[in-house]
């Protein structure tokens, strides 16, 4: 039996939540109450929710906070949330910068509640560019982020891990899609904390992010710096004094593995030469050619455009 | 006897979240965004707090963002985001009862954190963050058995009182179990991983842990130099002596053990302060 899909209700009507929770839960849901006193934040970073029901009447502005919030983390962006919004509110209320998935009017009209919840837990799985695996947005965003950044004074950068199928084969799948997950936190995270820009996950130990110029060094060091660090809980003591592991390489033949490292390259947008989306993962491809594999990670700066 | 055992474990198995100290939150709360230095206070102040590193280590491994074996604040704030760590740690509920018992409690805790990560160093030990996370949460259980099974635990204190012996020992009579295996119990069920989990574990049983015995070992001798040191308060008064397998397993001598001493009497006159400090930031802050 597949586990019961959990929904977090959010309101301070406290009757309005004890009836809500009660009419989910004979539905077969598993339903948590929360009052906006309650952390809410905190609770759906700690116990993610498949659905957030959040009452957004007579809030003061802290159901929208919590949205905006969990909007602005690729990680929770995708759980679907559903708004209970007085119907003397529908002019007023800002629809446009709420990121809502999905509105329900007060008082609850039951049938219509459970329809809507029905339908934004099956729209999840439909419009899902994200890679399941990191979250992260998958070739089609990442298309259009990079021609949205054309010619604006930002950098794209490709980042890929080294010796990362050999590690793969060495330790099993699952440890090579931790690793995947680890570089997306690392990278969602660096750029973020740079004051924001786009992340997105190309497929494999492929990944991109864009970033402001004057920014993109700091970020692809904060990268590097954290990535060698966590590489670092990866491997046993043994390991990590002597530097590699041992397996088989592309022509099937023993080798010494060194431990994982990433290569990241800067292609600047607002160049002449790239006019064209094709022609960054060009730039990119020769810039990591020329990034010889000295051990260790690296990134570049294209120079040629500057 | 079972029952009051297995009830527990059920207990801990649905324990989502743990209170934290008001100190801690209101100086966490003072800390402005986006600034370089504040993370790395932020850091400094989680991994002051044996609860809130717990809390966010539990995050870091919990089958959702599908992390295996993070055993560092450190680790786990490059891996969550300053943001997850700070909302997290702010929307923490607060100790309100036994506020001076916890504050002993926590004290122990951050001291040994400190002492295990004093040897580590003088040892030239690797994991040395690894040690001292285990150090700072070794005692973790007990936080659980006063807050969940708090007349068991008012027994407790009065078994300690009348028959004069270890706060372990009380524990076996009255509750069947202990702090080191509750707290293994609850490292378990939040996917902690085993190189935190066994030292908690085995803490005041060092033969027994077959994985990390050397871990195991400096939080065990970092618990008896804290106790002996009279620093914070971990529920009794008596300090045991450092158990041979320690001795063994960290090729002990007097020398290394009287020099660790005098390093960490320095040390402790920093922890403390800093302990006030928190303490005054509780005080000054309205409710």
């Amino acid at each position: 039996m597949l586990p019961p899909i959990r929904i977090s209700l959010v309101s301070s009507d406290a009757q309005l939540i004890s009836q809500l929770q009660l009419r989910l839960q004979s539905r077969g849901y598993q339903a948590s109450a929360m009052s906006y006193a309650d952390g809410v934040l905190g609770a759906c970073y700690s116990d993610p929710p498949d659905l957030l029901i959040i009452d957004l009447f007579a809030d003061g502005g802290a159901g929208t906070a919590i949205i905006a919030a969990l909007r602005s983390d690729s990680f929770f962006s995708t759980i679907p949330i559903i708004g209970l919004v007085s119907p003397a509110d529908h002019e007023s209320f800002p629809w446009d910068t709420c990121a809502l998935d999905d509105v329900v009017f007060l008082p609850v009209d039951f049938s219509e509640f459970f329809c809507r919840i029905a339908l934004s837990l099956s729209r999840i799985k439909r419009i899902f560019d994200n890679n399941p695996l990191t979250r992260l947005p998958g070739n089609t965003s990442i298309q259009r982020a990079i021609e949205d950044a054309m010619g604006k004074p930002l950098a794209v950068c490709h980042v890929d891990i080294n010796h990362f199928k050999p590690y793969n084969d060495v330790f099993g799948f699952s440890h090579g899609d931790e690793v995947l997950r680890m570089l997306s936190r690392i990278m969602f995270n660096a750029v973020r904390d740079a004051g924001g820009g786009f992340c997105g996950h190309i497929g494999g130990d492929d990944f991109a992010f864009i970033t402001s110029q004057t920014q993109v060094e700091a970020v692809c060091r904060t990268i590097i710096d954290h990535f060698d660090r966590i590489v670092l809980d990866l491997f046993d003591e043994a390991t990590k004094k002597q530097g590699y592991y041992n397996g088989t390489n592309r022509k099937g033949e023993m080798e010494k593995i060194p431990l994982l490292s990433i290569t990241i390259a800067v292609v600047s947008m607002d160049s002449d030469k790239i006019r064209h989306v094709a022609k960054v993962a060009e730039v990119a491809a020769d810039l990591k050619r020329r990034i010889k594999e000295t051990g260790g990670s690296r990134y570049m700066v294209d120079q040629r455009s500057n | 006897m079972d029952e009051k055992r297995n009830e527990l474990k059920k207990i801990i198995m649905n324990t989502k979240t743990l209170p934290t100290l008001p100190g801690v939150i209101n100086k966490l709360n003072s800390l402005s965004d986006n600034d370089k230095s504040s993370v790395q206070e932020m850091a400094r102040i989680v991994s002051s707090d044996q609860v809130l590193s717990a809390r966010i280590l539990r995050l870091a491994n919990s089958p959702s963002y599908g992390f295996y074996r993070v055993s560092t604040i450190s680790n786990a704030m490059i891996l969550l985001g300053v943001n997850v760590v700070k909302s997290l740690a702010l929307s923490s509920s607060i100790f309100e009862i036994m506020e001076k018992d916890s504050v002993g409690l926590w004290e122990h805790s951050l001291g040994t954190g400190v002492a295990a990560n004093l040897i580590a160093t003088r040892l030239g030990l690797p994991e040395r963050e690894e040690i001292a996370t285990a150090g700072l949460l070794h005692d973790i259980g007990k936080v659980i058995i006063s807050l969940k099974c708090s007349a068991a635990e008012d027994e407790v204190r009065r078994v300690i009182k009348e028959k004069h012996i270890y706060m372990r020992e009380a524990e076996q009579e009255v509750i069947d179990t202990d702090h080191a295996e509750v707290g293994a119990w609850l490292a378990k069920s939040w996917f902690l991983p085993d190189k935190l989990s066994e030292p908690i574990n085995c803490h005041h049983n060092v033969e027994a842990s077959e994985n990390h015995r050397i871990k195991t070992a400096v939080v065990h001798m970092a618990d008896v130099l804290i106790k002996a040191s009279g620093f914070g308060d971990s529920g009794d008064d008596y300090v045991p002596r450092i158990q041979q397998a320690a001795w063994d397993a960290l090729k002990l001598n007097d020398q290394i053990v009287a020099e660790l001493v005098e390093e960490m009497e320095d040390k402790l006159v920093e922890v403390k302060n800093f302990s006030l400090e928190l303490q005054q930031g509780a005080n000054a802050a309205p409710n």
